[in-house]
């Protein structure tokens, strides 16, 4: 019976195969860019559908110029919002909320970002908020010190959820001592040490104009805010040095199987995360490595998710990605399961890696992870929100328009050839870094055998040096 | 959910934006009772579908608990024409994707795609609405599927294992009692023969609808609706869910264990059903507490007094009588009856001195951009369509109910509050590491 409906429904996705998905070609909206004398890249682009505005900012001013003070480029970006020259952190808070509006900021591996969305007709009113929280912090002590103590209490909390702390041990294992590897969430053994002067300090040499931008999107006209812009921003003091491109020096390859094991003594499921080093955003083949791996590990009827979830049921889901910065990234298969089908599930993911690699793909495979790239594509573009960002990605990663642009016809260009050499290029085969986090005492012997294995326990924090 | 449409009311009548209108919804019944709700949206040139069918784990009872979830899983494992894997592996290769998720009260299917594969999604639904064809290999697999979907939800967040003890506490005899993942013994002993009946019972034309947003003509989708799912037999209508939970005579207090960093806590009131006159104070009433760091609860507990470092709250919509609930982290060294204290101090501030127009002033500008960031995707104006149609009766109530947020004035905020933060009328749950103290 099974196998008769499934040639019906091959015969089905054979008539569907010729159909071609050509309501796409979605374009990106048209947009302009200056800069200012003091270096700052602004964009700005008309959207007239509902009367909001996003706003979005980029700096080099992430978690890898901590240097040996973890969580630093993120408690200062948070700290951005404890006070400005003209507005308390209460009165600021105050402000936006009436106004329905929202101003966040944040540090990522590489950058630090604000993002704000509010109301067209509040716009002078948030937009000089946006520039005092950008310009003219004033990090506030008390503030701080609450701040401090609420992210430390938070950093505990998080090794509650082995899902919540697994990539920070896995940068770390992959990484080593390359800044890539840095927590940006913060430990708690360097957290407790930073001071007002540290943020102070990081501030300063980070949050300058001259390698940063912004981004506008929304219901204003463009001739008009490129003078609210320039009038807010020129101010800004263009940064001495030249920020030194830390992430550009080398990453190590790893050159044997090693296994991190994390005890959380309590857990009755394995967590577990397998991979490699990946590439970096501006990888030519980064569009093609996107649609091999939505086949491998990026959709529900994905190589992994199939095995592990719809064929064992040894799993709620399984996956892959490649996570990209400028200089480099990673490669992870990542799932969790019961303690005790912890092997079955990490054989079963290391047979489906090998499949990829012994199999490769068929045209059919290909076509649909096409059409489902595609297909995808547009509503990722649909918000203000959206737009902001991506122009502040394209500021960051040096891309242009034509990713949007040309998306369809690069995707249309993989052939299976091109995509087989992919997956030989590009997904790993062996020296593969394992993090497993579960109950050591049930799987220690198991993890032993995917290599050498390094146990630590899950409230101490991530560290190098295998 | 509830919030969305309250801005959307609020942008009707505040300042008369004239963008969406209920004349923008276009609607038909089909002859076997399956409703549909269209919305023509051309800005990207993509579609979606979202099914909501009336039915949740309050139509379980003790013994088949977690079964309108576990169902939701099986809806994707094979019908007639396209048998086991097929539902996901035609969609996806036709560029579309797809999720669902199931509340006490309704299951909810969500299909995305490009536009120019309507047909096939038309006729995905088709199938597995028609002829579910449950095959046993699959629920076995299955079953380990929302065994491990159980598990790593409660060993990746205390709040599931803590919310699920207040709210089995609260509610003793109405089916919200259990959780919607259902009784780790029930999800391993479930049968064929239950969820035969179910799928019969409950996913019946007459006991969904539809609703369609993006870049579709109506007259399209008319067209395919009528083609694929029009010929489906309705069925009679599901058994009521007769049970209603007693008035709550005091307090409850529940204590749950597990290795924690610092004590959490959740706090409970009974509050009424969607359509209750009573909904939209509280809703207001629920922003009021929390939401922002200007909002009450942030401000005394979490700033002040620093006697939290996390505090939310929810007050959902649902078909019979809920919960509005509260919910906190305490700080490091601090005992948690003194926060549970302080919570009571800012609800009894309301209850006795009210809130200033400038508050009420706040949440309904608040309302008003959370109702923006709806409308500006074709999945927001699914949603929020689809959730008035079902849960208030009509999705035209939408457009009425501009008045009934206006009308709620501070003295109404007050009164609420009053009425339903009684002490007699709360459970208080804490989740912790020595539940010897």
């Amino acid at each position: 019976m099974k196998q008769i409906k499934q040639t019906i429904v091959i015969v089905c996705m054979l008539m569907a195969y010729n159909m071609t998905i050509s309501a796409q070609n979605y374009k990106l909206p048209e947009y302009t860019s200056f800069k200012l004398p003091n270096g700052l890249t602004v964009y700005m682009m008309e959207r007239h559908d509902v009367p909001v505005i996003s706003f979005s900012a980029i700096l080099p001013a992430g978690a890898i110029y901590d240097g040996n003070k973890t969580g630093l480029a993120g408690l200062t970006a948070t700290a951005l919002k404890h006070g400005t020259k003209s507005f308390t952190k209460s009165k600021l808070d105050e402000e936006l909320d009436f106004l329905g509006a929202y101003i966040n900021t944040s540090a990522a591996k590489e950058y630090a970002s604000l993002s704000s969305k509010f109301a067209a007709k509040d716009k002078d009113k948030v937009l000089s908020i946006i520039k005092e929280i950008v310009l003219d912090p004033v990090f506030d002590t008390t503030e701080f010190e609450k701040e401090k103590s609420r992210l430390l209490v938070r950093l505990e909390q998080q090794k509650e959820s082995p899902r919540s702390v697994i990539r920070s041990y896995f940068n770390k294992l992959l990484f080593g001592n390359h800044v890539y590897g840095n927590v940006t969430q913060g430990i708690n053994a360097t957290v407790n040490k930073l001071t007002v002067a540290d943020l102070k300090n990081f501030y300063n040499s980070n949050y300058t104009p001259n390698n940063a931008a912004i981004s506008i999107v929304g219901d204003f006209s463009i001739k008009e805010m490129r003078g609210v812009i320039t009038t807010l921003f020129s101010n800004w003091k263009k940064g001495d040095n030249a920020t030194e491109s830390l992430a550009s020096k080398s990453i190590v390859n790893p050159i044997e199987n090693k296994v991190l094991l994390v005890n959380k003594e309590d857990a009755k499921e394995t967590t577990f995360f397998i991979g490699a080093l990946g590439v970096s955003r501006n990888n030519p083949d980064f569009i093609s490595i996107d649609v091999v791996n939505t086949l491998f590990g990026g959709r529900f009827t994905s190589m992994l998710n199939d095995e592990l979830r719809v064929n064992t049921g040894l799993t709620y889901g399984a996956g892959s990605r490649f996570s990209t910065l400028k200089n480099g990234g990673s490669f992870y298969i990542s799932t969790f399961t019961a303690t005790k089908t912890t092997e079955a599930a990490i054989d079963k993911a290391l047979e489906v890696l090998n499949n990829l690699h012994a199999n490769g793909l068929d045209e059919k495979s290909l076509t649909s992870a096409k059409n489902y790239v595609k297909g995808q594509f547009p509503p990722d573009y649909e918000t203000t929100g959206q737009l902001a960002r991506l122009l502040t990605q394209m500021y960051w990663y040096n891309f242009d328009e034509s990713f949007i642009n040309n998306f369809e016809k690069n995707v249309d260009d993989l052939d299976l050839i091109k995509a087989n050499k992919i997956i030989a290029d590009y997904f790993p085969k062996d020296k593969l870094q394992f993090v497993l986090i579960g109950k050591a005492a049930d799987i220690k012997e198991i993890a032993e055998k995917y290599g050498t294995v390094r146990q630590v326990e899950i409230k101490e924090d991530p560290k190098s040096g295998f | 959910m509830k919030k969305i449409m309250l801005s959307f009311l609020l942008l009707l009548t505040l300042t008369g934006y004239t963008q969406m209108t209920a004349e923008d919804v276009k609607t038909f019944t089909l002859k076997n009772g399956m409703k549909f709700l269209i919305v023509e949206d051309f800005s990207i040139p993509n579609a979606n579908m979202y099914l909501f069918y009336k039915v949740g784990s309050r139509n379980e009872h003790q013994g088949i608990t977690g079964l309108s979830h576990f169902f939701e899983h099986m809806m994707f494992n094979g019908a007639k024409k396209y048998g086991p894997k097929l539902f996901d592996q035609t969609m996806e290769f036709n560029g579309g994707a797809n999720n669902a998720y199931t509340t006490e009260n309704v299951t909810v299917y969500t299909n995305w795609f490009p536009a120019s594969a309507t047909e096939v999604i038309f006729d995905l639904e088709s199938d597995r609405i028609s002829s579910l064809n449950i095959d046993s290999t699959m629920v076995e697999s299955e079953r380990g599927v929302v065994l491990s979907e159980r598990s790593t939800g409660l060993e990746n967040s205390p709040w599931r294992n803590l919310v699920q003890a207040v709210q089995a506490t609260a509610f003793q005899e109405h089916p919200y009692h259990w959780p919607v993942i259902g009784y780790e013994d029930d999800m391993k002993n479930w049968t064929q023969q239950d969820l035969e009946k179910y799928f019969k019972t409950y996913y019946a034309p007459n006991n969904c609808v539809v609703v369609v947003s993006g870049a579709l003509k109506f007259e399209k989708v008319k067209q395919l609706a009528e083609q694929y799912l029009e010929p489906i037999p309705a069925q009679v209508a599901p058994p009521k869910v007769h049970i209603k939970e007693p008035i709550q005579t005091g307090e409850r207090r529940i204590t749950v264990k597990k290795e924690v960093a610092t004590p959490y806590m959740a706090i409970a009131y009974h509050t009424p059903e969607a359509k209750h006159e009573d909904y939209y104070a509280l809703n207001i009433l629920n922003s009021i507490l929390t939401s922002g760091q200007s909002s009450r609860l942030y401000t005394a507990l979490v700033d002040q007094q620093q006697l939290a470092t996390e505090v939310y709250s929810s007050f959902g919509e649902s078909f019979d009588p809920g919960l509005f609930f509260l919910y906190l982290v305490s700080n490091k060294e601090v005992a948690h009856t003194d926060l549970e204290k302080a919570i009571f101090i800012e609800l009894d501030k309301i209850k006795n001195t009210g809130i200033t127009e400038k508050e009420l002033q706040k949440i309904k500008n608040q309302k008003l951009m959370e109702f923006y960031d709806q409308i500006e995707t074709i999945n927001g104006k699914s949603n929020n369509i689809g959730t008035y149609e079902v849960f208030f009766g009509d999705y035209k109530k939408m457009f009425e109910a501009p008045d009934n947020y206006n009308n709620v004035t501070i003295a109404d905020i007050q009164r609420v509050a009053k009425k339903y933060f009684a002490k007699s009328n709360r459970t208080v749950g804490v989740l912790k590491t020595n539940v010897e103290d």
